[in-house]
């Protein structure tokens, strides 16, 4: 079941409710979802993909192959993500954190590393 | 007119006919005019789960193809005369009914009972868009394991692209000294992800298996905690404002179920 979202602007689209599991959001652009991205739902983004919510599923940002494409969450614990060309998953039998702060996953030297989210002024 | 609820899951052995046994059960014996309908085509369970296997002479498939009437297929309970069954068939598979067979099957069902409980199959296929064609409400039934809440999930976002949105949860087999020692997923864990509206839940009960196999459902068992959790969430199906379970001993576990649901 493939969702389009709404055009946000020229570039970005919405999707404003919770992805569940099975369900896919593609777009050539930019995602933001406003709710929660649940284990087994999928996001295929040409642009960033921005979740307003928890990230449990499949994100694959940039999937045009644009290097410089971001995956931000309030929470981020995904499946997979992908940017660009390069998979990454988070390491296996790593415990939860009981607190969960903002992050933002993107490619250096052709590596995906997430990093606090810091609001750049 | 009455109200069709469907009980689904997607995964396959998590309660759904003990569920659907339970509820209508637990209706008839408010008083309610109950129907049940098993959708389960070709693996049908929820007249032998009732007691009533060896009354079919009809099924489901006969009414539509229209071998037979409607009343003739219905098999009145044993227990409540207010209570009846319509089964599914055994030689046929899912494909023998179509969705808008069933619409006009609920239809003919609806001015007759109060409430019309349908027996979904495992499955997202023939059968899972059959049996929930003709419902108004749904009721997600899941256990607390991660592939059944996934499919749970799954479940909830097909309900929404059909028009049932908002359906209730019953998490089934919670076995609360598990979930206290951090070895099962809790009910929190499970509406973090679920996000729908909690109808119940229902502790694991050795109780239930002996009542399946007698064809007795556990709603009619005082003694039984499976029973009284059915018992709780039939009344909150006809409205009334039932406090979740007591599933532990201990306090730990309770204050939290009560913060949870003061917190609904």
């Amino acid at each position: 079941m493939v969702i389009t979202g709404e055009t946000l602007t020229e570039d970005t689209a919405l999707v404003a409710r919770t992805l569940r599991s099975g369900q896919k959001v593609r777009s050539a652009g930019n995602v933001l979802v406003l709710g929660d991205v649940n284990p087994g739902a999928e996001i295929i983004a040409g642009g960033c993909v921005v979740v307003m919510g928890t990230l449990r599923g499949v994100v694959h940002a940039g999937a045009e192959g644009d290097e410089t494409a971001t995956v931000t969450a309030l929470t981020l614990l995904p499946t997979q993500i992908r940017i660009a060309s390069c998979i990454t998953r988070p390491p296996d039998g790593q415990p939860t954190p009981d607190v969960y702060r903002p992050e933002v996953a993107r490619l250096k030297n052709g590596e995906v590393v997430i990093e606090k989210y810091v609001v750049s002024k | 007119m009455g109200v069709v609820y469907v009980v689904t899951s997607g995964k396959g052995g998590v309660g759904k006919t003990t569920t659907t046994a339970n509820i209508g059960a637990g209706l008839a014996k408010m008083g309610k005019q109950v129907a049940m309908l098993d959708t389960d085509i070709g693996l049908r369970n929820l007249d032998v789960v009732l007691g009533l296997e060896n009354r079919i002479v009809y099924d489901v498939v006969d009414v539509v193809q229209g071998r037979c009437r409607l009343k003739q297929a219905l098999i009145r309970d044993k227990r409540f005369e207010n209570m009846y069954l319509l089964p599914a068939a055994q030689t046929k598979d899912k494909t023998a009914v179509s969705e808008a067979q069933m619409i006009e099957l609920i239809k003919t069902l609806r001015p007759e009972f109060d409430y019309i409980i349908i027996d979904c199959p495992a499955g997202i296929e023939h059968g899972f868009k059959n049996a929930i064609a003709g419902a108004d409400k749904a009721i997600v039934v899941t256990a607390p394991e991660v592939s059944a809440v996934r499919d749970a999930d799954r479940i909830i976002g097909l309900l929404e692209a059909h028009g049932l949105s908002e359906p209730h949860l019953i998490i089934n087999r919670i076995r609360p000294r598990m979930v206290e020692s951090g070895d099962m997923m809790s009910v929190e864990d499970m509406l973090e992800i679920l996000a729908v509206e909690l109808l119940g839940i229902v502790p694991d009960d050795d109780s239930i298996v002996t009542s399946t196999n007698r064809g007795e459902p556990a709603v009619l068992d005082e003694f039984s905690r499976a029973g009284q959790a059915y018992r709780n969430i039939t009344r909150r199906l006809c409205g009334e404002d039932v406090p979740l379970l007591d599933l532990s001993e201990k306090d730990g576990f309770f204050s939290r179920l009560k913060t949870l649901f003061a917190g609904r």
